[in-house]
């Protein structure tokens, strides 16, 4: 492999691994904020992506450009259906449920909730696009910016200009959504009802506002990644669950409730994807994700870790004891 | 049906008899049966006949075998997980399965697969028999696998494991509290739910002669989720799940998930939004009916204390001999602020009632939980042996046993159920059960007993298959403390227990307590309620900061003039 190859291929992984730092981004917010892992969030990328697709072209998907209008009509429209989406599937599985009979204990219906919800998503969006894959037009038309696509770079080689900009247009949005998160009112009250429902609640934080505009942020982002990331390749409808996954992978990676965190988790999936897909074939690539999140998931996840996502959080018998280990 | 789509379904019915092992019994929610029955798939096209040539009843062992050592291996990964995270682990599981085949096509087929002859045959020279498992032969064959997991698990039900798996499913602090080695349970239950989906898959692959990616797509799991959820949480509960799924047309056998016939992926996900939906609607409001109001003098009285029966013969309560019950040696506790316990010393002894009072912030709650084992701190003596159990289940298995300190009640268990949890012996009974020995019968007449008499010791008896949400404060916590003596503990540990009692309920409470000291048991109390320490104390120990201020029998206590300062305020 020679370093203009690997440059490239790692190029490709980061451009890659922002799209996915957006839907972490999305899934961290919504593990942190409603305590669920949110199964369906990467259907809702693709879910978006494509229903938007249907309502502008109102036909089968095909990769030609739009017009300017049309383009941003696209790009509207795919943030606003996933933001919708997003929050229908909120409703469903996260928003409180009273009295849940006990029969369901230990299997919460938000597990099956999510399951069910990404499945319906899938499947429902199966019947309408019966192919395999189908190539989505780019709103943003960036592969127009320069000739060919393609940047030179002194020294001979070449980049693809739409890695550079879904790298920079991912990035930039990740950190400005964290930045906004870390200074504004809702970004306080977002951390609040993160670290602790009930005492937020008892400061006056309305929890399930808090919820629900958790939800469609999660939901907006996803959009942009369906903006970002279906465009310049064969997507199906059938990913959602896949790339859900690898999400969850960044996103543990990074820390749940870390933004930052979900993008740099983003990033180093899709760079390992990468690399692993150059390095051993395509079968491989997909495997990557899923492996990574077992292990993260097995090594990393601290017991009773307010981060152990989903749930009740183990009680601490008392917390901030530092010479009391505690056990079960 | 053809005698193979019957066959096919009754595998896919074993992997959901299986899988209802963790999921409804255990409370884990597991999402990767489909995964396991391809290892099973997998293993006995790879190794048994028109693969590596064993015979096939050595390879269908072998994928059983290899299928169980998968799920020792997934409880291992997970073990420190909650149910969320085991999901979305088990549910990247159930995805690696669809695609590790294709990453390695040299090892697993690729997409192709695998097909081997059919139908197979079943040889054994040493036996000199040979079958031809055609797929009426099959279908006897996944009868019997069915019936036989259905008898367990309708033994299970009924038994000291089905026991503790609805405690580890209704409450995990509290199964461990009582003592339920929970750890263990749950690898065994994923090993064995993984053994039964690797058997399930065998069979299925035997049957049909191929195994592919498609044959272990994640929508089968999901299929066998929404399966098992479906039924009612009872031993058959799987069956009207996997008969639905048989008789509906776009059954879910030998789907892929992504692109395939999308008309099965909507009908899995409108059974599982079936099975969360449909009981909320049914239920609603159930759970708030108010309990009829019992008359006004008879419930409490009933309580009969004296009538509360002896212990397991094999396990004496204490034994009144001259060493202390337990001992507690410089124990000390820091937190960020300072110390919680600062070398505190304390003794119990059989026959007494230890009663622990002080000050809020004093560290009584937490010398209770240094005592039970949920915190390390000082050494501790157990009948003048130190020794080395140091977490609160080994503790409890050594008959020291605490109430939490919250109330915890698991609303899916009635207080027959829960204190029954605490009575369950800590035997290999459990196993012995499962065949139904007489032993195993006898000894669950004794447990029924022994359940009552405590109940009605509390005066709890007319409450024994009440929901528990409808008990009042003060029963609930007799609940517990009953819990707690049914363990059958020599040292019991209550943390304010009569907190929200009534009158009536108090005097329960300090009659069981005395009636369990004058049996030898030792017992300590962390109590607000003065009057009560001193009408059953015998002993008490005085913190203040963290530091034993006093400690001594009752009178000495009370005439100290430190311990009137700190709890009266006195000059």
């Amino acid at each position: 492999m020679t370093a203009g190859v690997l440059f490239q291929v790692v190029l490709a992984g980061l451009a890659q691994g922002a799209v996915l730092g957006l839907v972490a981004l999305g899934f961290s917010l919504v593990a942190g904020v409603a305590r669920v892992v949110p199964f369906a969030h990467g259907d809702l990328v693709l879910a978006a992506a494509f229903l938007a697709v249907l309502a502008v072209s109102g036909r089968t998907p095909t990769a030609a450009s739009p017009s300017v209008l049309g383009g941003l009509a696209l790009v509207l429209l795919t943030l606003a259906a996933g933001a919708v989406l997003s929050g229908l599937v909120g409703a469903l599985t996260a928003l409180p449920q009273p009295n849940l009979p006990h029969r369901h204990r230990g299997l919460p219906g938000w597990i099956a909730g999510g399951l069910a919800a990404g499945l319906l998503l899938r499947s429902a969006a199966a019947f309408t696009l019966p192919q395999q894959a189908y190539g989505l037009p780019d709103p943003l038309r960036i592969d127009a910016l320069v000739p060919g696509g393609l940047l030179r770079l002194p020294g001979g080689s070449t980049v693809p200009v739409r890695a550079v900009c879904v790298l920079a247009i991912g990035l930039l949005v990740g950190l400005g959504v964290e930045m906004v998160l870390a200074r504004s009112r809702f970004g306080a009250a977002v951390r609040a009802v993160t670290d602790d429902p009930v005492g937020a609640a008892l400061c006056g934080v309305a929890g399930r506002r808090v919820l629900v505009a958790t939800f469609g942020l999660a939901g907006l982002l996803a959009g942009l990644a369906g903006v970002l990331g279906t465009p310049g390749r064969a997507v199906s409808v059938g990913d959602g669950a896949l790339l859900g996954l690898a999400a969850a992978a960044a996103a543990l990676l990074g820390g749940i409730g870390s933004l930052r965190g979900a993008l740099a988790g983003g990033l180093l999936v899709g760079c390992l994807q990468a690399l692993a897909g150059y390095a051993f074939g395509a079968g491989v690539q997909q495997v990557v994700p899923l492996l990574l999140l077992v292990m993260v998931l097995a090594v990393r996840a601290p017991p009773g870790d307010r981060s152990g996502l989903a749930g009740r959080p183990v009680r601490q018998l008392r917390s901030g004891r530092s010479s009391a280990a505690v056990r079960q | 049906m053809t005698a193979f789509g019957f066959a096919q379904s009754l595998w896919l019915l074993l992997a959901a008899l299986g899988l209802s092992l963790p999921v409804r019994y255990a409370g884990i929610p597991l999402l990767a049966q489909g995964a396991f029955m391809a290892v099973g798939g997998y293993a006995v096209a790879l190794l048994g006949p028109g693969g590596s040539g064993l015979p096939l009843g050595v390879a269908a062992a072998l994928a059983v075998l290899l299928a169980a050592v998968a799920g020792y291996l997934t409880a291992l990964a997970t073990a420190r997980l909650d149910g969320g995270q085991l999901a979305l682990a088990s549910w990247a599981l159930a995805w690696l399965a669809q695609l590790v085949p294709t990453a390695v096509p040299d090892l697993l087929g690729g997409t192709e697969g695998f097909s081997r002859p059919v139908p197979a045959r079943l040889v054994s020279r040493t036996l000199g028999v040979e079958v031809s498992l055609t797929d009426r032969v099959n279908l006897a064959l996944a009868a019997a696998g069915c019936l036989l997991a259905l008898a367990a698990l309708f033994r299970l039900d009924r038994g000291p494991i089905g026991l503790e798996l609805a405690g580890m499913r209704e409450g995990g602090p509290l199964a461990l509290s009582l003592g339920v080695p929970v750890a263990a349970r749950r690898r065994a239950v994923l090993t064995a739910s993984a053994a039964i989906g690797g058997l399930a898959g065998a069979g299925s692959t035997v049957l049909s002669g191929v195994i592919s990616p498609a044959d272990a797509s994640p929508l089968l799991s999901l299929a066998l989720l929404a399966a098992v959820l479906l039924g009612p949480a009872r031993w058959w509960g799987p069956v009207p799940g996997v008969a639905l799924l048989a008789v509906l047309p776009a059954g879910p056998l030998a789907v892929s998930a992504s692109g395939g016939v999308p008309a099965r992926g909507l009908l899995v996900a409108l059974l599982l939004l079936a099975a969360i939906l449909a009981p909320r609607l049914i239920r609603r409001g159930s759970l708030r009916q108010p309990r009829a109001v019992p008359e006004p003098d008879a419930p409490d009285l009933a309580a009969r204390p004296d009538r509360l029966p002896a212990p397991w013969p094999d396990r004496p309560l204490g034994t009144g001999d001259a060493q202390p019950a337990l001992e507690l040696v410089s124990a000390s506790v820091w937190a960020p602020g300072g110390p919680v316990l600062d070398g505190v010393e304390l003794e119990l002894r059989h026959g007494e009632v230890h009663a622990l009072i002080g000050p809020n912030g004093s560290g009584k709650s937490t010398l209770l939980e240094v005592l039970a084992g949920g915190l390390d701190a000082g050494t501790v003596r157990l009948g003048g042996v130190p020794h080395r159990a140091r977490t609160v289940t080994q503790r409890a298995r050594l008959g020291v046993v605490r109430t939490p300190q919250q109330a915890a009640l698991p609303p899916g268990l009635d207080p027959a159920r829960q204190v029954a949890l605490g009575a369950r012996r800590w035997s290999h009974a459990g196993v012995r059960q499962l065949f139904g020995t007489p032993h195993s019968r006898v000894q669950a007449a004794e447990l029924q007993a022994w359940v009552a008499g405590i109940l009605d010791a509390f005066g709890l008896g007319r409450l024994a298959g009440t929901e528990v949400v409808r008990l009042t404060t003060g029963e609930r916590q007799l609940l517990q403390l009953a819990r707690a003596v049914a363990t059958g503990a020599s040292v019991l540990l209550f943390d304010e227990p009569a907190a929200g009692m009534t009158a009536a309920e108090r005097a329960v409470l300090r009659d069981v307590l005395r009636l369990l000291a004058d049996r030898g048991a030792a017992v300590a109390i962390v109590e607000h309620d003065l009057r009560l320490v001193a009408e059953v104390a015998d002993r008490i120990t005085v913190l203040d900061a963290g530091r034993v201020l006093a400690s001594g029998t009752a009178a000495s206590v009370r005439a100290d003039r430190q311990v009137q300062r700190v709890l009266l305020g006195e000059g």
